[in-house]
């Protein structure tokens, strides 16, 4: 191996060359084709390197992230069972959609018709700790008020997306307006798979506080990519 | 490279390279059913699709990383494609049927394939790459590692309890051993090309 060689390509690349030894060089790469050829690969490998560890953090969030919606992706489908409170969520709503465009014309919608909370299931993976198990508990009993105060507790240690939107759910259930809102806001400013929903919340929020042009606005950011957009659309109708 | 404009399709793109979950989400939802009913019709199953799936978008997200995606057609096509010659290299080398791969040539525009083919030979290039430097003895592997995530070189010798001169050296010596490598699997390569 050519040692001397390759002490001398970081240097320049360093850019720690005397003028003269640069320009020497410089005059090699054009001359030499295999100095050049082999300064070519030395660069390239550095920007292999840099891009290999450069971002390595972010290179296994990405591919944390893409295994989980992957497992989402192909879990879901086979799955009827799993779809069937949604499609009933969207039968119950079309039902009141349709009950208030015939008896009703005048009322707004109101935030009940477009809230499903969904289940929380969080300590079916992993040997989850009391903590966690009491407020999945709470939750899914709709004892909101008796959540809040276990998932701030888990939230203090570990700090994810889907306990931060659960949490945020329950601080708006208990109409915790400023504080719900803070929440969501916080998801959406992040990248979590809750992104969105998050979104969707806030202006259920709204909504919550019949705040109707709010809410309308908020709608309106939501990209027609987001899972849930036929509710979206269907608000966003009722509202107009 | 040709100077040809990016398509606005470019936002998969820059998207993956975020880690952004509605845009990987949207990517499933629209562009990955295809993949899978593919492989499927191909002596694949669901699980071989998913894995092919999350090998090409992890691909793209390097490359994008690296700078050096431009999107000139739409995503569609690319990806589906991408993960197509995936699939079908795959059972290639497991299978001692030949498969040929037959583009259906109509359906493609030539930007598609150009890109395709930068895509493949990034992928290729990063393999290669991968392949040398897990020949590296660990002390290279270490110090390549520092240098690259710390940057300061300094900094790398402090943490290595080593003067600023040794890790200099030893970090020219161990780029220098994989350019070696390199350099030969490339020459051999062409060799074996003519």
């Amino acid at each position: 191996m050519n040692e001397e060689r390759y002490i001398l390509f970081d240097e320049y690349l360093q850019g720690e060359l005397k003028i003269e030894a640069k320009n020497d060089f410089e005059k090699q790469l054009v001359e030499d084709p295999e100095f050049a050829s082999q300064f070519e690969t030395f660069k390239n490998i550095q920007f292999q390197l840099d891009n290999k560890f450069g971002f390595e953090q972010e290179r296994q969030a990405f591919k944390d992230n893409l295994s989980q919606i992957a497992e989402k992706h192909f879990d879901n489908k086979p799955k009827v069972i799993g779809l069937k409170p949604w499609y009933l969520a969207v039968a119950a709503s079309v039902a009141v959609l349709f009950g208030l465009f015939f008896f009703n014309y005048n009322q707004n919608p109101v935030y009940g018709d477009y809230n499903n909370p969904e289940h929380a299931s969080f300590t079916e993976r992993s040997t989850a700790d009391e903590t966690l198990k009491q407020a999945e508990k709470a939750y899914n009993h709709k004892t909101y008020n008796k959540a809040i105060p276990l998932f701030e507790t888990i939230l203090q240690k570990n700090k994810t997306a889907e306990i931060q939107f659960f949490y945020g759910v329950s601080l708006l259930e208990e109409s915790h307006y400023i504080k719900a809102e803070a929440v969501f806001n916080e998801l959406k400013a992040g990248n979590s798979a809750y992104k969105e929903k998050a979104v969707w919340y806030l202006a259920l929020s709204k909504l919550k506080q019949k705040d109707y042009e709010g809410c309308k606005k908020i709608l309106e950011t939501i990209s027609e990519d987001y899972e849930g957009y036929d509710q979206v659309e269907e608000l966003l109708h009722q509202l107009d | 490279m040709s100077k040809t404009k990016v398509h606005p399709d470019q936002k998969y793109i820059d998207g993956l390279a975020a880690n952004d979950s509605t845009v990987i989400q949207s990517i499933y939802k629209k562009y990955v059913p295809k993949v899978v009913m593919f492989i499927m019709n191909n002596s694949g199953d669901r699980d071989h699709a998913q894995d092919v799936i999350q090998e090409v978008l992890i691909l793209l997200f390097n490359q994008a990383k690296a700078n050096s995606l431009q999107l000139t057609c739409p995503f569609d096509a690319y990806f589906f494609l991408l993960c197509k010659r995936k699939w079908l290299n795959e059972l290639k080398k497991t299978s001692n049927k030949g498969v040929t791969i037959i583009e259906d040539a109509v359906s493609i525009n030539e930007s598609a394939l150009e890109l395709i083919g930068q895509t493949e030979e990034f992928d290729e290039k990063q393999q290669l790459f991968d392949t040398m430097f897990q020949k590296l003895g660990d002390k290279c592997k270490e110090l390549l590692k520092l240098s690259f995530e710390i940057k300061s070189m300094e900094e790398v010798a402090e943490k290595l309890n080593v003067t600023y001169g040794y890790v200099r050296k030893k970090k020219s010596l161990c780029v220098g051993q994989l350019t070696q490598w390199i350099q030969e699997a490339k020459n051999f390569n062409s060799l074996k090309n003519n």
